[in-house]
């Protein structure tokens, strides 16, 4: 018994722990200037202002919530289209060569995205994709080898001789995949959708090096340049990160078991 | 029509399949794959991985051989590079900024790993016990994880706050008068490494809770059975047989940690003095408010140099301990 409430308090420590600075984010984007010395850190501002918010969205910052809507929308597209293809031959069909590639696949996830940052920016600049939407989204448009890593396990768990009664019926391999196979992979699919959304989202590196005019401005490069632009407004920078992070919240309660999946698709026990 | 059409087909293979899912393992599928090899499904194999294949071939290995190259010039992009050889190598050795990059990436790495992993099992382990509201629990540990780390900074730098973040606040009502956090030297790489810690703790929870949920409960009752107490399980039972998933979690959170940069530019830029400057920073500052390219490629080497000894010895660790399915 002692144990069962010992276990119940660490618990419920660790999700307060995991929620208390999204609660600080909104108790602060809400209060003025004046409420954030006067008023207790862990207490609500009286009355609430919706001043902070009104400011951000004022300025730019919806154009670069829409510029980062755009990125995500195009990079999670490109990584189901592409990623789906690949994983799907890599799991079900045979040519020469599959399995050195596949594993060239799996080598490259270490590749580590600090390293090649350098060089795709060198690509980019030879390419003149530099400030460009292209140049911020093409290097990640191909889909990721993880995204086909994962795939690739969903497509290998479906029954061996699922397209045979389909291929007896003449269709192809095109026709399979998007007849046979596609419906039954919705919820891998809704997986690395999920996945894609979110690191997309959240990118900040190679956009920071990429762009620089607002035209292609995601928000996490302008909230960073948020802290260098007024100090330390901490309301202001706290509107702007409630901004940031309400579609990742939205996205996450209704798609959580979708995050869930993704772990137990690894194929690990 | 195209629906149904496909309801059916996939009703009567599934039910083809469950007929021989017993033997099936190697033979069907050599068997299977050979006759669709037979078809001639070779060129459009090609097609549905050429997509994939040029982003692997154009946008990481070619990068990471433009690297090393890069890595022998000097080039700071207005005029033309200049071959050097091993200077940049050299100019490394006794480039005593650099050096102290690198410590403070192993000490950021130290900070978080142990500290995330350890946390990471002991919640699963928590939530493995059936408790009531597993499912509540098991989301609000993940919500961390999906943050902006970029807009994280900037909250974890308001809870920071010495005079009136949540976090000082927090201990004055204990009496305790917590430090200048971010602009301590002693007390900014622990406070960034915290955040790390925060992010990544609940996101390993699933993994681990999924490792142990995949463990047969009658191996538990034959070790109680023989008299095993709830340590030496722990130890002799659920430790070995968690191995896939401390491999899985401690590799992708290492060559993660290593390359640690958003938390950084947000919360400290480096700072104060160049306590924070882990080493991807140092890259980036390097390449992109120095334009000195050819030494940002040469310490992008030396990165992924030490990520993939790293690996590699978690690999061999891990290795004889474990068989992970890649077929």
């Amino acid at each position: 018994m002692a144990k069962r409430i010992l276990v119940h308090t660490a618990l419920a420590i660790g999700a307060f722990v995991s929620v208390f600075p999204y609660l600080l984010v909104v108790l602060t984007a809400f209060k003025t200037q004046a409420q954030l010395s006067s008023t207790h850190p862990w207490l609500p501002g009286t009355p609430p202002t919706a001043d902070n918010l009104a400011e951000v969205f004022a300025g730019d910052f919806p154009r670069f919530l829409l510029n980062t809507a755009v990125m995500t929308a195009v990079l999670t597209a490109g990584q189901l289209v592409f990623t789906t293809f690949a994983a799907y031959a890599f799991a079900r069909l045979r040519f020469r060569g599959r399995d050195v590639l596949f594993w060239l696949f799996v080598a490259t996830m270490m590749v580590p995205s600090a390293v090649t940052m350098i060089p795709l920016f060198l690509i980019m600049r030879e390419l003149d994709l530099v400030n460009t939407w292209y140049g911020l989204l093409v290097p990640y448009v191909l889909g990721t080898p993880y995204g086909i890593f994962l795939m690739r396990q969903f497509f290998k768990s479906l029954p061996a001789g699922l397209e045979e009664a389909a291929r007896i019926d003449g269709a192809g391999a095109l026709t399979i995949l998007m007849r046979v196979m596609l419906p039954l992979c919705r919820p891998a699919l809704g997986t690395l959708a999920i996945i894609t959304v979110i690191s997309s989202w959240n990118s900040f590196l190679w956009p920071l090096i990429i762009t620089s005019g607002d035209d292609t401005k995601v928000i996490t490069v302008a909230l960073a340049t948020l802290k260098i632009g007024i100090g330390v407004d901490y309301n202001l920078m706290m509107a702007g990160s409630l901004i940031a992070l309400v579609p990742m919240v939205a996205v996450f309660i209704f798609f959580q078991r979708h995050i869930v999946r993704s772990v137990v698709l690894t194929g690990l026990k | 029509m195209g629906a149904a059409a496909a309801g059916e087909s996939r009703s009567a293979a599934g039910r083809r399949g469950a007929r021989g899912s017993g033997a099936q393992g190697s033979g069907a599928r050599r068997s299977g794959g050979r006759r669709s090899g037979a078809r001639g499904s070779g060129w459009h194999a090609y097609l549905f991985v050429a997509p994939s294949l040029f982003g692997v071939l154009a946008f990481l290995l070619l990068p990471m051989v433009i690297v090393l190259v890069l890595s022998l010039f000097d080039w700071e992009l207005l005029s033309d590079p200049q071959f050097v050889g091993l200077d940049n190598y050299r100019r490394l050795a006794g480039d005593g900024q650099t050096w102290h990059s690198l410590w403070v990436t192993v000490a950021y790495v130290l900070l978080c790993i142990p500290l995330q992993t350890v946390l990471a099992l002991a919640l699963a382990l928590g939530l493995n016990r059936r408790v009531k509201g597993v499912r509540i629990y098991r989301s609000l540990f993940v919500v961390p994880w999906m943050a902006t780390p970029i807009a994280l900074g900037l909250i974890w730098n308001w809870i920071f706050d010495p005079r009136d973040g949540a976090l000082n606040s927090a201990l004055a009502l204990i009496g305790i008068t917590g430090p200048d956090w971010l602009s301590d030297p002693a007390w900014a790489l622990p406070a960034v490494a915290l955040v790390s810690v925060w992010q990544q703790t609940g996101y390993n929870m699933l993994f681990f809770l999924a490792g142990l949920q995949g463990i047969p409960r009658e191996l538990h009752d034959a070790a109680a059975t023989d008299g095993a107490t709830t340590a030496q399980r722990f130890w002799r039972v659920t430790l070995p047989l968690l191995n896939p998933t401390m491999f899985f979690v401690t590799v992708t959170n290492l060559i993660g940690a290593f390359q640690v940069f958003d938390t950084v530019y947000a919360m400290t830029d480096g700072g104060p003095g160049r306590s924070t400057e882990v080493i991807n920073f140092r890259i980036y500052q390097t390449a992109f408010k120095e334009f000195d390219f050819g030494y940002a490629a040469t310490l992008s080497t030396v990165l992924f140099l030490i990520i993939f000894v790293v690996t590699m010895a978690q690999v061999r660790f891990f290795g004889k301990r474990t068989t992970y399915d890649l077929s």
